[in-house]
């Protein structure tokens, strides 16, 4: 399933951008043609964020009709 | 009122389209947040290593070639023969890509090519790192032949690059002329098309025709060669692809 390897890159990536700080929510765009199924990411998630500053993080995914493949924003905590 | 940390507040936030909207403070949040853009590709890590790939490849004229097909189509016995014909022409390697055992790994071995068997574990299909980690193994040497042989599968490996010159996918008599159609991402990601097994053509309901003109329609740059690796039929169009292809490798390092 290339959907679990996908996700470990968008926690990934949605980590090494946030620095350190808790992230709530990430917004996903996912084309129509890019041969991913958005409930397959879904699934995967919870357990790939398991663990790191994702963890509990909320995942909106967009549908495009393309072959979009892209983490658009992020929200993460507010520096105190 | 939001059950996690009892404040009321609603929280405002701007999309990523520009829309601005407000929701109640969600219990998975306790703080305001901040809204990052990140528009990143999902696969932009892979496609980073992969370059890095392309670039070891093109700085030793090395021709890399991604193989990939349904299981069972072949793979394994086309790249057997082509090493017993072609290795007194061409150094070949071979990275044998598969999710367990090294059974493929040790049929190209005793064909006489150096491989390094790359288990992909419960992973589906190749990735540029993987493919990296297999180099430093295997250690090609300059203006080889590297084949990758990736997983029996029709539908992952199409994302992911792995530095190749081109993919190769391979489709047997013994499936349906549908499949072009079926899997459209792997056969427009793919240079060329081998048709295997032709050897059993007498005994199939395969059309020659109709799965040609279904390869044309999802992509219309692809080439076609038909052949067998059990008879050796047809053999030798795809070895002046491999030297075609290996001539524009060398070539391709100094443009």
């Amino acid at each position: 399933m290339h959907e679990l390897a996908l996700t470990r890159d968008i926690v990934a990536i949605v980590c090494e951008a946030a620095g350190g700080r808790r992230i709530h929510k990430v917004t996903l765009e996912v084309g129509k043609m890019s041969c991913v199924m958005p409930e397959a990411i879904e699934f995967c998630f919870d357990a790939v964020a398991q663990g790191t500053r994702a963890e509990g993080a909320r995942l909106d995914i967009r549908r495009t009709d393309g072959e979009e493949l892209n983490v658009t924003t992020m929200e993460i905590e507010e520096t105190s | 009122m939001c059950g996690h940390c009892g404040c009321g507040e609603k929280h405002e936030h701007v999309h990523a389209d520009g829309t601005r909207h407000s929701h109640a403070h969600h219990d998975d949040h306790d703080h305001p947040a901040t809204l990052v853009e990140l528009q990143t590709r999902i696969l932009a890590k892979n496609d980073a290593l992969a370059a890095r790939n392309r670039a070891w490849f093109a700085g030793r004229e090395i021709l890399a070639v991604n193989l990939v097909s349904s299981p069972g189509a072949g793979k394994t016995t086309l790249l057997e023969r082509t090493i017993r014909d072609l290795q007194d022409q061409h150094a070949i390697g071979v990275l044998e890509g598969d999710q367990a055992t090294t059974l493929d790994g040790d049929r190209i071995r005793a064909a006489g090519a150096p491989v390094v068997q790359v288990n992909t574990g419960t992973g589906c299909h190749l990735e540029a790192d993987m493919v990296a980690r297999g180099l430093s193994d295997l250690r090609p040497p300059s203006r080889s032949v590297l084949f990758i042989e990736n997983v029996g599968n029709l539908v992952c490996p199409a994302m992911f690059d792995l530095g190749e010159r081109a993919k190769v996918v391979i489709l047997s008599v013994t499936e349906g002329e549908d499949k072009p159609l079926k899997y459209p991402h792997m056969f427009r990601a793919a240079s060329l098309m081998l048709i295997n097994k032709i050897d059993l053509l007498p005994h199939v309901d395969f059309d020659l025709a109709r799965v040609m003109a279904n390869a044309r329609e999802v992509n219309p740059e692809m080439s076609a060669l038909r052949l067998s690796a059990r008879t050796g039929e047809g053999m030798e169009q795809w070895y002046d692809w491999l030297r075609r292809e290996l001539t524009a490798a060398a070539e391709a390092a100094f443009t």
